[in-house]
């Protein structure tokens, strides 16, 4: 201001100037403050955002600068039980896609970059710009938008080429998953996909991110973190148009380990392919093969099935939606997740729970006239009658389940009143049944696994509000009516007889080994519990199986040389239909050998027989199992 | 023309501090074009290098204008008038387009910014009109003649479209014809009509592009991406500097081009990032001490004509930088306005070095009637 008072000092000397009547002196005092005071206000605000806001600009600084990338491990891969590291059976190979982050885009050149893509990757530009107008405003404009999946080759190399000088498009190289033996494993290895908006948000924090991939079902959603790994992460900084300047810091990310199934590939092939023979017209079919000691499951087939391979690609509306409405549920995994009555296979467990209960022993005779009869308690003129499949004649314990004697286990089951024959009763005979497993799911490693039902007076009154009748015991005691059990459960219960009385956990994963090959866990077999009955029962039911297969009505399961024990079961369904009588499942459950069990199978054909389908089916099976596949490995070396 | 001896009535501050300004912008610049040349100074034509090549004819120039008598322009301004309201014209008929606006005129293989020539023309012929008015200032006859005077130019550069400019002008006038002495009452009945029309000109006179900018001003977020970008990474960069600034070249809002044009309307943002506090109160500390001496010059000039015309220059540098730094720190709306001195652009800096070389001139010439 010195220079303004020495004007003045300057100016008093002189004469007053015409001109200073209109004081310009004060007018540039005025111009001195207009200076100061607009310079004033440039100051205020300067300070207010440098120095008492500075902290919250420096944070939105670093976070235009600075990204974290996750680095997505290589998804562990999955084997059967002979273990050999270069035959998994899925592996993972590289897939391309084009994606945009729409915070990178050249604001004003936006639709030239729309233009160029449309060129390259003959998808309407409009299209893509609405894609990304619907991600700027419902997402993340910092997360990459995939516009397009499953670029060939070259279509990649020319995108790579052409994202270094267009900012904000990007090639992303993604590992997909092939399934080397697609329909053979897919009920079991399930598949991959991307992530959904749901999973995303309910995942990002586990270091997921948007357009991540993920286990949608079988082992690999059941074992999904195992086989995931740890992601590792890479700090970069970025420029304005999103092109990586400097990596920061990073850390390597774990590669997933892999799983080790107790499937045996080639037994799941000759599985799948004897079922597939003797499935013959039925709209579906299962088969499970389980090692009585342990638990763990050899192979497991369920027809139809379907190629998993189709969802690691970008699966189109008209083939899932073929896949959702086949009338045969190829997705459906039958052997744990849709329940049938089982029928007569369902007899040695009412067995069991006749012996242990002493309503029987294996000398308890009954003769069989084909049919027994009842007569209703209000009105003596109604007579209800239950048939046999055949008049048998006396039958002892082991003649009842050998030849599947429907009135055997009517006695058994429900008693005959007019007779003085007390017999277990609803109530003991579902308590049996959920001894063995059924009604509650086995715990297998698999997703949709369904509890089967046990039914018993209380639930018949819940849910189908009526009262129960002895017929209804009769029923439940061959395996018919309400009763229900997957194929699954049924064997586990028959392991349990064949094991000695241990009911077992199926598993299907043998060990986890990691990318040293290093075996980090294995599993060894898992006791879900006792049975509550006498071993001696055990022998004699697994006798009485024997029986069945040697010289009974299961001798279609017969294989030479082979001492194979099992049960039939022909469970009708359904309502009759004109002039036919009812539709049938085909059921055989058998183990082997009788006198050390080593494998049980179950076999379930849908509209089939349990001794013209099911039982030589198993026997195919159980013949690979000792005879062929064995000789196989001794003339192997 | 000039007697040797009052040459110590040059005011080297003037030159010393314009000077430091263009150096410290050489520096900005330099640190601004880093990732367009990531290789440094390696020749005559890097940006940094030009600008100072600019400044060392800027020093030539100051030295032609304070040889020139002033008062010679005083004699030829109707020429003046003509020569900006062609240039002005010219722009908006051949002129090259760059973000948006008509402002560059291509002659004889020069580029030149026709309303950065204009702006101190019309201050020298305002200046003139109303030195020669002294008698009849306060006569409303004056005041609207000097409005017509500046509103042509004015409404040219509006039609660029160039608002910054324009208020530039305007405020320019204003100052002068409030040092001339017109009557307060005029101009405070100017200004009521000016703010009854504003909502008129907003309406009917505004480009889309001049009103969006205002919106996006107002609320940044309805645009992030688009045009509220510049605004938002400008406000980042400023505030992230801090007090002390993260040291020049080390800006990473600058070095990672999240500034759109980081070496002319942005450059403020670069100083605020690298150089913090310290360094915007520096370059408003050299700025006031310049404008101060400015005014020291208007009030020392001899004659009215001089006074005006270092009054224009004072009010045009300080509303040039005013709006300059209040468009970077959003407290203005987005215009382009380079900041004096330090803005890359050889048009602005050589008009300001004009500017500088008259200040000089009319000191030199203010004592002569004592010897």
């Amino acid at each position: 201001m010195d220079f303004f008072s020495g004007e003045r000092r300057w100016r008093s000397q002189k004469p007053r100037r015409r001109e200073d009547a209109h004081s310009p002196g004060r007018k540039f005092l005025l111009l001195h403050i207009l200076i100061v005071l607009l310079f004033s206000i440039l100051t205020i605000q300067l300070v207010r955002m440098q120095v008492f806001q500075a902290d919250d600009y420096q944070a939105q600084a670093e976070n235009n600068r600075l990204r974290e990338l996750q680095v997505l491990p290589a998804r562990g891969l999955i084997y059967d039980r002979n273990y050999d590291r270069e035959q998994p059976l899925v592996e993972n190979v590289a897939s391309y896609s084009a994606v945009i982050v729409p915070a990178d885009l050249p604001a004003k050149e936006e639709a030239a970059v729309f233009d160029q893509l449309e060129s390259l990757l003959g998808m309407p530009a409009e299209e893509i710009a609405e894609r990304v107008r619907e991600k700027r405003q419902d997402g993340d404009p910092y997360e990459a938008l995939v516009i397009k999946d499953e670029l060939d080759r070259d279509t990649a190399l020319m995108l790579k080429e052409l994202s270094s000088y267009l900012p904000g498009i990007d090639l992303q190289v993604d590992a997909r998953r092939n399934y080397l033996y697609g329909e053979l494993t897919a009920h079991i290895l399930g598949y991959v996909g991307r992530i959904s908006a749901e999973e995303y948000a309910a995942l990002k924090d586990d270091g997921y991110i948007f357009n991540d991939q993920l286990g949608k079902t079988g082992i690999e959603l059941v074992h999904e973190d195992t086989l995931r790994g740890e992601p590792g992460k890479k700090l970069v900084e970025v420029d304005a148009g999103g092109r990586q300047q400097d990596v920061l810091d990073s850390q390597s990310s774990q590669p997933g380990q892999s799983i080790v199934l107790t499937i045996d590939l080639d037994l799941q092939q000759r599985t799948a392919d004897v079922l597939r023979e003797f499935m013959g017209a039925s709209d579906n079919a299962a088969a499970v093969v389980m090692d009585v000691h342990t638990g763990e499951i050899l192979a497991m087939v369920s027809l139809p099935t379907y190629d998993n391979n189709i969802f690691s690609e970008t699966l189109g509306e008209e083939e899932l939606d073929v896949l959702l409405n086949d009338p045969a549920k190829p997705l459906v995994n039958h052997a744990i997740a849709e329940m049938y009555p089982p029928g007569s296979s369902f007899k040695p467990i009412t067995g069991l729970a006749a012996l242990q209960e002493d309503v029987a022993t294996p000398s308890t005779t009954i003769v069989s006239n084909g049919y027994i009869t009842v007569t209703n308690e209000y009105d003596p003129s109604v007579v209800y009658v239950f048939p046999d499949w055949a008049a048998l004649g006396t039958l002892d314990f082991y003649g009842g389940i050998a030849w599947s004697s429907d009135v055997y286990f009517y006695y058994l089951a429900g008693g005959k009143q007019d007779e003085g024959f007390q017999g277990l009763g609803e109530e003991r005979l579902a308590q049996y049944a959920r001894s063995f497993g059924l009604g509650e799911p086995t715990g297998v490693d698999l997703p949709g696994e369904s509890a089967g039902l046990v039914p018993d007076a209380k639930w018949k009154e819940r849910t189908v509000n009526e009262m129960w009748y002895v017929g209804d015991t009769y029923y439940f005691g061959i395996g018919q009516g309400y009763l229900a059990v997957t194929p699954l459960q049924l064997l586990d219960a028959i392991v349990a007889i064949a094991n000695g009385g241990e009911l077992l956990r199926p598993q299907l994963v043998k060990e986890v080994r990691d990318s040293h090959d290093h075996v980090v866990a294995s599993f060894g077999k898992d006791v879900r519990r006792i049975l509550p009955v006498n071993e001696d029962y055990l022998a004699v039911v697994r006798e009485a199986m024997r029986q069945s297969v040697s010289g009974g009505a299961a001798q279609s399961g017969q294989v030479p040389g082979l001492a194979v024990a099992g049960k039939t079961g022909t469970a009708e369904f359904g309502v009759a239909g004109e002039g036919e009588g009812l539709h049938t499942h085909g059921w055989f459950v058998g183990f082997a050998p009788y006198e050390d069990p080593e494998i049980a199978v179950v076999v379930f054909v849908q509209r089939g027989g349990g001794s013209q389908n099911a039982a030589p089916a198993a026997a195919r099976i159980f013949d690979y199992y000792f005879n062929q596949r064995y000789v196989a490995e001794q003339e192997a070396p | 023309m000039i007697q040797w001896r009052s040459v110590r009535h040059l005011d080297p501050w003037i030159v010393l501090v314009g000077l430091a300004l263009a150096g410290f912008g050489s520096l900005l610049i330099y640190s601004a074009s880093l990732t367009s040349y990531p290789e440094g100074i390696q020749g005559l034509s890097h940006p940094a290098i030009r600008h100072l090549t600019f400044a060392a004819m800027g020093l030539v120039v100051i030295g032609l204008m304070a040889w020139l008598d002033y008062r010679l322009l005083g004699q030829v301004t109707p020429t003046l008038y003509a020569v900006a309201l062609v240039l002005l014209v010219g722009v908006l008929v051949v002129g090259t387009t760059i973000y948006g606006a008509q402002r560059w005129l291509n002659f004889a293989g020069l580029s030149i910014q026709a309303s950065e020539v204009a702006k101190l023309l019309v201050i020298v012929v305002l200046a003139k009109y109303l030195a020669d008015r002294q008698t009849e200032i306060g006569e409303l006859r004056t005041f609207l003649g000097s409005l017509v005077i500046v509103a042509v130019p004015t409404a040219l550069v509006f039609l660029e479209p160039d608002l910054g400019t324009a208020i530039i002008f305007g405020a320019a006038w204003l100052g002068m014809v409030a040092v001339a002495g017109v009557r307060p009452q005029h101009i405070l009945a100017f200004l009521a009509t000016l703010a009854l029309s504003t909502p008129f000109v907003v309406v009917a006179l505004m480009g889309d592009y001049q009103r969006e900018r205002i919106a996006t001003f107002l609320n940044p977020a309805l645009d992030p991406l688009g045009g509220g970008f510049n605004m938002i990474q400008a406000e980042i960069s400023i505030g992230s500097g801090g007090i002390f600034g993260k040291g020049l070249t080390e800006g990473t809002q600058t070095q990672l081009d999240y500034l759109q044009t980081p070496s002319r309307d942005y450059i403020f943002s670069v100083l605020g990032e690298e150089l913090g506090l310290m360094g915007a109160l520096l370059l408003l500390a050299l700025f006031t001490f310049l404008l101060f001496r400015g005014l020291r010059t208007a009030s020392l000039a001899r004659d009215p004509f001089g006074r005006l015309i270092a009054t224009g220059i004072v009010i045009m540098i300080l509303f040039q930088v005013f709006i300059n730094v209040g468009v970077n720190i959003r407290l203005l709306p987005v215009t382009g306005i380079p900041l004096p001195f330090v803005s890359e652009g050889g048009s602005s800096i050589l008009m300001l070095f004009v500017a500088l070389g008259l200040l000089e001139s009319i000191l030199l010439r203010h004592k002569q009637i004592e010897f």
